[in-house]
């Protein structure tokens, strides 16, 4: 299913027709200082490159006021060209989501757990729809070359009547009341006027031979403007020929677009590359846009490439990760280095674990798997320092356990982390950036242990403690 | 287009009416007061075909009149929007013509006359072809084809053209006299 073709004919469309729409209503005085015409095409461009999106994303990512794009965002929606889903969640889910190294769908489903104590948001998410939109430029051009044919044939058109004196207009479904005893002509029902039929009022007078000239100069015009309507729209409608056969993409409803793309993200990592996926839907915040066909495609060949893509369409998510959440890693990277990433990461495995379990399992599987140097010597530091703490060590047990899951799938980041570093600015680098610190730690790790021994004993407990809470 | 359907009216009749032949009377009364109306709704009543059922009659304080629901089979007639009928010219001026197809009237514009027909003024107004072999002029009857409807609580009114293929004059009247 190629969307190039749909994606074309959606730009051409856009530059067809939506050209010079501007947001603003007319009632608004403003308008004349901010003119945004040309914005609907840039947002339908943007549009064409991702699939589900949420709207304040979007919105960053084009510099643009939420409130403008919504305004052209409803009247797409109006226009049948885009498809919106609004729905509630809350700013924990959201946060959960962002920050989260999990699969979208468990994550989504974390934060509509925890929807019920905390406060709501609405947040509204927008799909191109293809078939509707093939449907809607087609129909657009027959409705636009319909008229200008039946204006030329003089067919099926009402014809209109305009008192000279008055201004008043008729149509000719107001003949019966408007045709006087006295002459011939139609008189105006306030003034008496004669009425003149409305092509007719260029002419000086209605006689016979104007009113020939006048039409046939009116004709001449109309042919003009088919001619040249089919000249100019010519690209657009080779292109709905090329598209009439292929089948349109379609990405579903919000719900059903999240799941498959979660299952293809879970299929991929069956495969190898579960962290590298689960990263990049972490780190996009909202991971609707990032999870595109390239991706899709892309799943399952090897690990390399996979990272690459992940680091690419990453690029862009990471800058519209919010202030808040670069905090949150930074005040945990203060408290404890070594613990940072684990708790992040325990977070993520958690709420997958909660939704589903099954997942879990294939995650430990996976990661067993996988297995490679970096995972070792974060295991065995990992006991050493247990070792070394005071607190009983079977308590630490299970935690270690699960520690030693997620560590394993932060070394995997680790490898495309270090290629996302290289692409881009610190500031990008918040929370993802534990995961470098964590294999910078297993280097370091000892020396942490043996500075921070008990306190990062105690982390880890309490770490357990909201594990489980939220599991 | 016609219709046969089954329409209910609330008939009152008047006490002199009561006796042997009361269902005759309801109906007589029915006949003269319905057909030939026009409802935006339902169109032109062309004709009663029969009585689906009497109510009971229900008498009215004061009056001693009584109102008796009536359900009644008739035939209606309601033009639609494309659709082609015969009619009889029944006046021809410079911006058209006027014609008529039983009860409901029908303007032709002169835009919608095809474009080789001509007006020519005088005695018998008409429009003429430039050959003179087709004429349209009043009594004349025509085949059109509805382009717009006014549909009004008690009134229906068309327009119509006559430039499309198969349209026009159906036979001429007055043989070219």
């Amino acid at each position: 299913m190629s969307i190039e073709p749909f994606n074309r004919l959606v730009k051409l469309a856009a530059r067809a027709f939506y050209d010079d729409i501007t947001t603003k209503g007319d009632n608004q005085p403003k308008s004349g200082r901010s003119d945004n015409r040309g914005i609907a095409v840039v947002i339908l461009d943007a549009l064409t490159r991702r699939q589900w999106v949420r709207e304040e994303d979007l919105a960053k990512d084009l510099k643009l006021h939420t409130k403008q794009l919504r305004r052209t965002l409803r009247f797409f929606e109006e226009e049948k060209l885009i498809t919106r889903d609004h729905r509630k969640e809350g700013a924990k889910g959201a946060k959960v989501y962002n920050a989260a190294v999990a699969a979208t769908v468990d994550v989504l489903q974390n934060g509509k757990e925890g929807d019920d104590k905390i406060k709501m948001h609405t947040h509204s998410y927008c799909c191109l729809d293809y078939s509707q939109i093939f449907d809607v430029v087609r129909y657009r051009l027959h409705r636009m070359k319909k008229k200008l044919r039946d204006e030329l044939d003089n067919k099926n058109t009402v014809q209109e009547y305009i008192c000279p004196n008055c201004g008043k207009r008729y149509t000719a479904l107001d003949a019966l009341r408007l045709v006087s005893p006295e002459d011939e002509y139609f008189h105006c029902e306030s003034c008496n006027g004669e009425l003149v039929a409305e092509s007719d009022k260029l002419s000086s007078q209605g006689t016979v031979d104007g009113d020939d000239k006048d039409r046939r100069r009116r004709r001449e015009k109309l042919e003009d403007m088919l001619h040249r309507m089919e000249a100019q729209l010519k690209p657009l409608m080779d292109q709905l020929n090329r598209v009439k056969d292929l089948p349109a993409p379609e990405f579903g409803s919000l719900q059903a677009w999240e799941v498959r793309a979660n299952a293809v993200a879970r299929g991929a990592n069956g495969d190898n590359a579960n962290d590298p996926s689960k990263s990049g839907q972490g780190f996009g915040g909202t991971p609707m846009p990032f999870v595109g066909e390239t991706k899709v495609e892309v799943a399952f060949s090897g690990l390399e490439e996979k990272g690459d893509i992940k680091s690419e369409i990453s690029a862009t998510p990471m800058k519209v990760l919010p202030p808040w959440m670069i905090k949150e890693g930074m005040n945990l990277t203060k408290e404890q280095r070594g613990e940072v990433k684990q708790e992040s990461n325990m977070e993520g495995t958690s709420a997958a674990a909660g939704s589903s379990d099954d997942k879990k399992s294939i995650e430990t599987e996976d990661v067993k798997n996988i297995k490679d140097e970096y995972v070792k010597a974060y295991y065995e530091a990992l006991f050493k320092r247990q070792r070394e703490q005071e607190e009983a060590t079977k308590s630490l047990q299970e935690p270690s356990t699960t520690d030693g899951v997620d560590n394993t799938s932060t070394e995997r980041h680790v490898g495309m982390k270090s290629k996302r570093e290289e692409e881009d600015e610190g500031e990008d680098i918040e929370w993802e950036e534990a995961p470098p610190a964590g294999d910078n730690t297993t280097g370091n790790f000892k020396v942490d242990l043996n500075v921070l021994a008990d306190a990062s004993g105690d982390d880890n407990d309490e770490e357990d403690d909201i594990d489980w809470e939220e599991g | 287009m016609f219709f046969h359907i089954v329409l209910e009216r609330n008939m009152q009749l008047h006490p002199r009416h009561f006796g042997r032949d009361l269902r005759e009377k309801l109906v007589s009364k029915l006949m003269k007061d319905v057909e030939g109306t026009c409802s935006g709704r339902h169109g032109f009543i062309v004709a009663i075909t029969g009585i689906e059922s009497v109510g009971k009659g229900l008498i009215r304080d004061g009056t001693g009149f009584v109102t008796f629901p009536v359900k009644y089979q008739c035939v209606v007639f309601r033009p639609f929007k494309g659709e082609i009928l015969e009619a009889v010219v029944t006046m021809v001026n410079k911006m058209g013509f006027f014609a008529e197809a039983g009860p409901v009237q029908i303007f032709v514009s002169n835009h919608l006359i095809p474009d080789d027909m001509e007006f020519q003024s005088g005695d018998v107004p008409n429009y003429t072809t430039s050959d003179g072999s087709v004429k349209i002029q009043k009594e004349s009857e025509v085949r059109l084809k509805i382009i717009g409807t006014r549909v009004d609580a008690t009134e229906i009114f068309c327009i119509g053209t006559i430039k499309d293929d198969f349209l026009g004059v159906i036979s001429d009247p007055g043989a070219n006299a």
